[in-house]
C-alpha cells in the first residue's frame, strides 16, 4: 500500500465528524443512552501498566470504566460514552497520552453481544469515514469482511507449541514455558522477558501467590503479544479477530468462567491492531478489591507507585451491586486511523499543538 | 534516565559506549508492558545494533556533546584543534582522524575569511569523533596535463590536492585550480572559480 499523506485540517474535521456521528447513531440505534462521567477522579482502575496523569487532588481518567459501572449499580440502563482519557507515557505511532475511548455497557447481556457491536461499529465507521474522505485515486481500506474468534490459550498453543490451562501459578508457568516446542518463538518470548521471569523472582511478590502469578502472566503476555500474537495478526490483516477467554490472572475487571480457569475477557483486533477490550463484568467486590491489591503488589515489585483504590466503586459493587452486564472500550483514534489507511495517529488526530 | 524518555536522536550509554537512537518504536498491548524498540548507532565506531527495552527499565544517558572547532596544526602523532568559543586546544589522535586528515585546513578556504568549522564529538569530555564538512574546496597542487581534443565524457586523470590526497578529475582541470571534494567519497565534485 502506498504511503498516504497526513490528513489536512479540513479532512481531519470531516472524518472525525463522520466517525463520531456514525458511532452515536449506531449505539443510540441499539438502544443505548449516552452519558458523560467526570474526567477528574479520585481513583482509576488499578492496572499494572496504565499510568494515570495527576490532576491534584485527583487523577485524570484512564478510562470511564469505574464511573460508568457506578451508574449501572445505581440503576442506569445500557449506556455509552465517548470519553477523553489520559495515559501517561504512551507515545508512539499508535499511542497517544490523550486518547478517545468509546465505551459502552449492555445490561442483562453478555460479551458475545458486545463483539457483535464491535463488528458492526467498525463496519459503520469505516463506511462513514470513506464517504467523508473521498480521495481520488486512493482506494479506501476495506473494513474486515469476516471475523474470527480464537481463545487466547489456543493461540498460545498454536504459536508456541505450549498448552496452558489458564490457572498456572508463577512457578508452573515458568516451567511450562521451558517446554514450549516452537523453539524460535520460545526464544523470542524469553528474550523479551529479559532475565526470564525476573519480575516473579522479586521477593516483594513472594508473600502473595496471586500477585506472583499476575506478575508472571503479565510478563509472559506482554512478551507473547510482541513475539507471537502481532506476527500472527499481521498474517491475517483482512480479517477481524476477537481473542477471547483470557487466563485467570489476566482477568483484569472481568468475570471468571464457572467451569474453566479462564475469564470472560476479550480483545478485538482490526488490520492487525488492537482496537477494543471487553468483559463480562465482574460484580464480586471482594474479588475486585483483591485484584486491585495484587496489581499494587506487582507495581511495588517494579518500583512503580501504588495507585489509590476506588472504595466508592467497591462500595457500589457491594450495594446496590452491579447488575449482570458486559462492557467494552474501543479506541476511536485507532479506528479513525485504520479507516483512513494512515499509519500514525499524528496523521489523523485533531490537535493544535502547544500543550504537551 | 527512564526508558520513557527514549526518543529518536536520544543519546544513551551501553557497555561503556555512546549510542544515538536512529529509529524508535513504542509498542504496547493495552494491558501489557510497553516495549521500546530501538535501532542504535555507536557514535564512535558507527556500528549499528537493535535493542528492546521494557517500560520501567532505566538506562544511562550518554554524556556526549559536539563542539565547533578549528584546525590548528599537525603534531608528531596527532592533530591539534581549538574550540572556536573557548579557545581551548585539544589533540585528536591520528587513528581517530584517519583519512579525514586530507580535509584539514588551518587557514580559511579560498574565497572565505572564516576557518573551516569542524565538529568534534566529546564523550565524557574526551574527544571521540570528528565530523568534517560534507564538501571542502582544495587547490590542485599536481596533475597531469590534459589531452587536447579529447572531449569524451567520463574520462579522467589523476591529480593531487594540497593536503596530499589523490583524486580523479576531468581532463580540463589544471594545476593551481580549485576543486570541490566530497569528503565522504573522497571524490571530485566540480571546479570552483576563485576570483583572485
Amino acid at each position: 500500500m502506498n504511503e498516504r499523506p497526513p490528513l489536512s485540517t479540513p479532512q481531519r474535521v470531516a472524518v472525525w465528524d463522520a466517525a463520531l456521528d456514525a458511532t452515536r447513531q449506531t449505539l443510540r440505534g441499539a438502544g443505548l443512552r449516552e452519558v458523560l462521567t467526570p474526567v477528574r477522579l479520585s481513583a482509576v482502575a488499578v492496572e499494572p501498566f496504565i499510568e494515570p496523569v495527576a490532576a491534584p487532588p485527583g487523577l485524570l481518567a484512564t478510562s470511564p470504566e469505574l464511573p460508568m459501572k457506578r451508574l449501572l449499580c445505581r440503576g442506569a440502563p445500557s449506556i455509552f460514552q465517548i470519553a477523553t482519557c489520559f495515559r501517561a507515557g504512551e507515545l508512539g505511532d499508535h499511542h497517544r497520552e490523550e486518547l478517545h475511548l468509546c465505551e459502552w455497557y449492555r445490561v442483562g447481556e453478555d460479551a458475545p453481544a458486545l463483539r457483535a457491536d464491535v463488528e458492526h461499529l467498525v463496519f459503520v465507521v469505516f463506511d462513514a469515514v470513506a464517504k467523508a474522505l473521498r480521495e481520488p485515486g486512493l482506494p479506501m481500506p476495506p473494513a474486515p469482511g469476516d471475523w474470527d474468534e480464537v481463545g487466547m490459550l489456543d493461540l498460545v498453543e498454536q504459536t508456541l507449541g505450549l498448552r496452558l490451562r489458564g490457572d498456572e501459578d508463577a512457578g508452573a508457568l515458568a516451567a511450562a514455558l521451558e517446554g514450549a516446542t516452537c523453539e524460535e518463538a520460545r526464544r523470542d518470548v524469553s528474550r523479551l522477558m529479559a532475565d526470564p521471569l525476573a519480575t516473579v523472582r522479586d521477593e516483594r511478590l513472594a508473600s502473595s501467590p496471586r500477585a506472583h502469578a499476575l506478575a508472571a502472566w503479565t510478563a509472559f503476555f506482554s512478551a507473547w503479544c510482541d513475539a507471537c500474537l502481532d506476527p500472527w495478526l499481521r498474517a491475517r490483516v483482512h480479517r477481524g479477530v476477537h481473542v477471547v477467554d483470557f487466563p485467570r490472572a489476566l482477568a483484569a475487571l472481568s468475570a471468571p468462567d464457572d467451569a474453566r480457569p479462564v475469564a470472560h475477557r476479550f480483545e478485538s483486533h482490526v488490520h492487525g491492531r488492537e482496537l477494543a477490550n471487553g468483559y463480562r463484568e465482574l460484580g464480586d467486590a471482594d474479588e475486585q478489591r483483591r485484584r486491585f491489591e495484587d496489581v499494587n503488589a506487582l507495581r511495588a515489585s517494579l518500583d512503580l507507585p501504588a495507585l489509590p483504590i476506588d472504595h466508592d466503586f467497591l462500595a457500589d459493587l457491594r450495594s446496590p451491586g452491579l447488575p449482570p452486564c458486559a462492557g467494552v472500550a474501543l479506541g476511536l483514534d485507532r479506528l479513525v486511523l485504520l479507516a483512513t489507511g494512515r499509519t500514525r495517529l499524528a496523521d489523523v488526530a485533531i490537535e493544535l499543538g502547544g500543550l504537551l | 534516565m527512564d526508558v520513557s524518555e527514549l526518543r529518536k536522536n536520544a543519546k544513551v550509554e551501553l557497555d561503556g559506549h555512546p549510542y544515538v537512537v536512529t529509529e524508535f518504536q513504542f509498542v504496547k498491548p493495552g494491558k501489557g508492558q510497553g516495549l521500546y524498540k530501538c535501532k542504535l548507532k555507536n557514535m564512535i565506531t558507527g556500528a549499528v545494533l537493535d535493542r528492546t527495552w521494557r517500560s520501567g527499565e532505566r538506562l544511562e544517558a550518554a554524556n556526549v556533546d559536539s563542539r565547533t572547532m578549528q584546525y590548528l596544526f599537525a603534531g608528531s602523532d596527532g592533530f591539534t584543534f581549538m574550540d572556536s568559543a573557548t579557545y581551548e586546544q585539544v589533540e585528536l589522535s591520528a587513528e581517530l582522524v584517519g583519512d579525514d586528515k586530507y580535509f584539514l585546513l588551518d587557514a580559511p578556504p579560498p574565497g572565505s575569511d572564516q576557518p573551516i568549522a569542524y565538529a568534534v564529538l566529546f564523550y565524557n569530555n574526551r574527544p571521540v569523533g570528528l565530523d568534517v564538512p560534507s564538501h571542502v574546496v582544495m587547490e590542485v597542487t599536481e596533475c597531469e596535463p590534459g589531452v587536447k581534443g579529447d572531449t569524451a565524457t567520463n574520462v579522467t586523470k589523476g591529480a593531487t590536492i594540497q593536503t596530499g590526497l589523490d583524486v580523479q578529475v576531468p581532463l580540463f582541470i589544471k594545476q593551481g585550480e580549485f576543486i570541490k571534494i566530497d569528503t565522504r567519497s573522497k571524490s571530485y565534485v566540480e571546479r570552483v572559480n576563485i576570483g583572485k
